[in-house]
């Protein structure tokens, strides 16, 4: 009857702080950057589209959220809300964002394949390619490389996230960690990015050039593409540096605070949203603590209002600056919750059945694809893994993922998984 | 106050029967008479039973609510059944009819789900609590609004003293005394170790409230939280003395995993009883004399215990547990290929006098 908690299902992510030491120790041993075809990406560089990709890690209750089955056996004690669209309802947790539902597009009949963090994170956020003994890059990785970083001068992968900032680069996989993310820890600017008051700007100079002359000596004797990474860890710096007003609350309109919420995911998508207006190409909001396997509908009283309120915010202010008509928004966990509700009054991991939304830059408005039976249980309409999705957005995005390869070191690798395809419903 | 030895050698506490019911139950009483066992559902009913013996032979179910029942209260009448859900829905039974339907109906006595309810020592009010952060009492009699009391916080219970005094338990772990004629708190009694903010999720609450027959004590059952996702956390149970408002005596047990008391109780004897419900599998009956360090009976065969009936014959003991083997990720599919969904033991207890 008892059954043992296993420490692989409890998310302790770990991520290293960025501090101006890891800056400014080199990148001595980054990877080799996989080259995308050079006419393909400068045709993509020019394009200035963007995306916000808000991460709710350990697992949003479909039956909470987008597909709320009130009534049902497994419908839990929530009611279901009526929206902006006609026909489409959202769980009663989500007030705001059912006034923004023409904004959105809802698929309710994803199909994923791994019912566990520890696998479902990674390929989930890579797009569950085929085995071909690679690492895939993530999501933010892959649009940094595809699509540049444009002209803003600020990293393409801007990650803005609870706890340590840091310089992720193990989310760019086989492309190498230049294409890695820049973590804006609790949305904050890297801890001692700034020149330090005791450190004058001509000693500061002197330290530079004492740090270029040496890695030019270094970068003699290896490949280009290690001392290319390592420069680029340097430029991301400098940007920040040049652009520490984005991190300055008092430049905020008033009342935005209290608008997206004061707690981190609201506090957090407020920073996206000024990267994004900077022309951040992929900026990348995380909130942790959704794997509800005990007290769930409590919990996820108290953690949908909050995405409610956060991500109504945004949606409502891209669409209000016309930005959602270049900004791609993806809001998704690494699957959905069990039908069944646990003694503990919770719900486990259910990747058979589950929903995410996305909205602006190229996708329908309005619309709920797919559907699960009456009990929530299982898909009734066509399935669809997250391949499927990568082919969507990847098409949303202007890039086809259909002719489209990374050339990793001359081995051709498609972007997307090439058994899926998009989903022509969700694309306007 | 007795030990722990001649406790047990009194009552002898003995799990008798278990019937097993097709869905989840959150809530669980006996009517005043003994002769009914009404629990509320997952499903949105009340499921009825004669309990005139341990068969608990089913009678039709009382349907109408929405959402789950998430309380139930016998009048002292010996007519009436009180019962609440979470779509805001008070509703009145004459539970006794073979074919009940409600007395009278409140289809929006909170805006969502009502957590707690209480009949005063009079009879003469019903008081219901809930996510809508408001505490609110009714004429017992024809549902009319007597008074609206703004809590401020999500509501999990409420219990009348015997002086008709209404007291409250919320989600940070504030038990407040209200003088519900002025609409006011009069004061309030500290269980914020029951209450955890992790990343972003509020945790814990007040879940039980209970006075003793005499009116001195009054005891708050919930849990220390120690994290949000699988809600990890100690039973906890507090007895604070009414008049003082100190804390008399606290029973912190068990394991992080053993979670939440949900529902507790006085024994006619002056110990009390008490259910526990944590990560999948774990649930404990327990009875503990506030004099002693540690529960003179703990029961642990039961998963997941959500709430506890004692008969008012003081020998009897009804429980709703939940099934075993409830949990798991993924596809899980029964003999039938069919997705199964858990469902509520209802474990009886006898507490025969040795």
């Amino acid at each position: 009857m008892r059954e043992p908690l296993k420490n692989d299902l409890l998310c302790t992510p770990r991520e290293h702080q960025l501090s101006r030491r890891r800056w400014l120790s080199g990148t001595a041993g980054m990877g080799l950057a996989a080259m995308l075809r050079p006419a393909i990406a400068a045709e993509l560089e020019k394009k200035q589209k963007q995306v916000l990709f808000i991460w709710l890690d350990g697992g949003m209750s479909q039956f909470e959220s987008w597909d709320p089955k009130p009534g049902t056996q497994f419908g839990g004690p929530f009611r279901a809300i009526p929206t902006s669209v006609p026909g489409i309802h959202l769980s009663e947790l989500l007030p705001r964002t059912a006034t923004q539902m023409h904004h959105l597009a809802i698929v309710r009949s994803l199909h994923t394949q791994y019912e566990d963090h520890s696998s479902g994170v990674g390929h989930i956020q890579r797009g569950d390619p085929k085995n071909r003994g690679v690492v895939y890059p993530l999501l933010g990785s892959a649009i940094g490389r595809l699509m540049g970083a444009g002209n803003c001068g600020l990293p393409a992968y801007v990650s803005v996230k609870p706890g340590n900032g840091g310089f992720l680069s193990g989310d760019a996989g086989f492309l190498g960690p230049q294409f890695g993310a820049v973590a804006l820890g609790d949305g904050k600017p890297p801890e001692n990015l700034p020149r330090p008051a005791t450190l004058s700007e001509f000693d500061d100079r002197q330290r530079n050039e004492l740090r270029e002359r040496i890695n030019r000596r270094y970068a003699a004797r290896r490949r280009p593409e290690v001392s290319q990474a390592n420069e680029h860890v340097f430029e991301m710096a400098a940007q920040l540096k040049r652009r520490l007003d984005l991190f300055d609350p008092s430049a905020l309109p008033p009342g935005d605070v209290e608008r997206y919420g004061t707690h981190d995911l609201g506090r957090h998508t407020l920073v996206a949203r000024r990267m994004l207006e900077a022309g951040v190409r992929f900026v990348k909001v995380t909130s942790y603590g959704w794997d509800t396997h005990g007290d769930n509908f409590n919990g996820h009283l108290s953690l949908v209002p909050k995405f409610d309120q956060a991500f109504s915010a945004v949606v409502d202010d891209l669409a209000q600056r016309g930005m959602l008509e270049h900004v791609l928004v993806i809001a998704m966990s690494e699957f959905g919750r069990t039908p069944r509700i646990n003694g503990h009054i919770g719900r486990d991991h259910w990747p058979q059945a589950w929903s995410l939304v996305m909205a602006g830059c190229g996708i329908k408005p309005g619309i709920a694809v797919g559907n699960t039976n009456d009990q929530g249980t299982f898909v009734e309409s066509d399935e669809y893994d997250i391949g499927h999705m990568f082919h969507t957005w990847f098409e949303a995005l202007g890039v086809d993922a259909t002719t489209t390869e990374y050339d990793n070191q001359g081995q051709p690798l498609p972007i997307a998984h090439e058994g899926c395809h998009a989903v022509k419903e969700l694309l306007a | 106050m007795s030990d722990a030895k001649e406790l047990l050698n009194r009552y002898q506490p003995k799990l008798t029967k278990t019937v097993n019911l097709d869905r989840q139950m959150g809530s669980l009483r006996y009517s005043r008479c003994g002769k009914f066992l009404a629990a509320g559902g997952f499903d949105g009913t009340v499921r009825r039973f004669d309990a005139a013996s341990d068969e608990l032979s089913p009678l039709p179910p009382l349907t109408g609510h929405g959402g789950w029942v998430t309380a139930l209260a016998f009048h002292a009448d010996g007519r009436r059944l009180f019962s609440v859900d979470t779509w805001g829905h008070l509703r009145v039974w004459s539970f006794a009819d073979a074919e009940a339907q409600p007395l009278w109906t409140l289809e929006r006595a909170h805006a969502g789900w009502i957590r707690g309810l209480a009949i005063s020592p009079d009879g003469a009010a019903v008081a219901t609590c809930g996510t809508d952060q408001h505490i609110r009492l009714w004429s017992a009699d024809d549902g009319s609004k007597r008074q609206e009391l703004a809590a401020g916080e999500d509501t999990y219970c409420l219990a009348f003293h015997p002086d008709g005094s209404l007291v409250s338990g919320d989600l940070r772990g504030i038990i407040k005394q209200w003088d519900a004629a002025a609409g006011k708190v009069v004061r309030e009694f500290d269980a914020r170790a029951m209450y955890l903010y992790d990343r972003i999720q509020d945790v814990g609450g007040v879940r039980t409230l209970a006075f003793d027959r005499t009116g001195t004590t009054l005891v708050a059952g919930g849990s220390v939280p120690k994290s949000g996702g699988f809600v990890q956390g100690s039973p906890l149970i507090y007895w604070f003395d009414w008049v003082s408002g100190t804390v008399r005596h606290t029973l912190k047990f068990g394991a992080d995993a053993d979670g939440y008391v949900y529902d507790l109780h006085e024994h006619a004897d002056g110990f009390w009883m008490a259910v526990t419900s944590g990560q999948p599998g774990n649930g404990k009956l327990l009875f503990h004399s506030p004099g002693m360090e540690q529960p003179f009976f703990v029961a642990t065969n039961m998963a997941n215990c959500h709430a506890l009936a004692p008969h008012p014959d003081g020998d009897r003991l009804a429980i709703a547990a939940t099934n075993g083997g409830n949990n798991g990720n993924g596809r899980r599919l029964n003999d039938n290929r069919e997705y199964p969904g858990n469902f509520t033991p209802i474990h009886l207890w006898s507490l025969a006098p040795g």
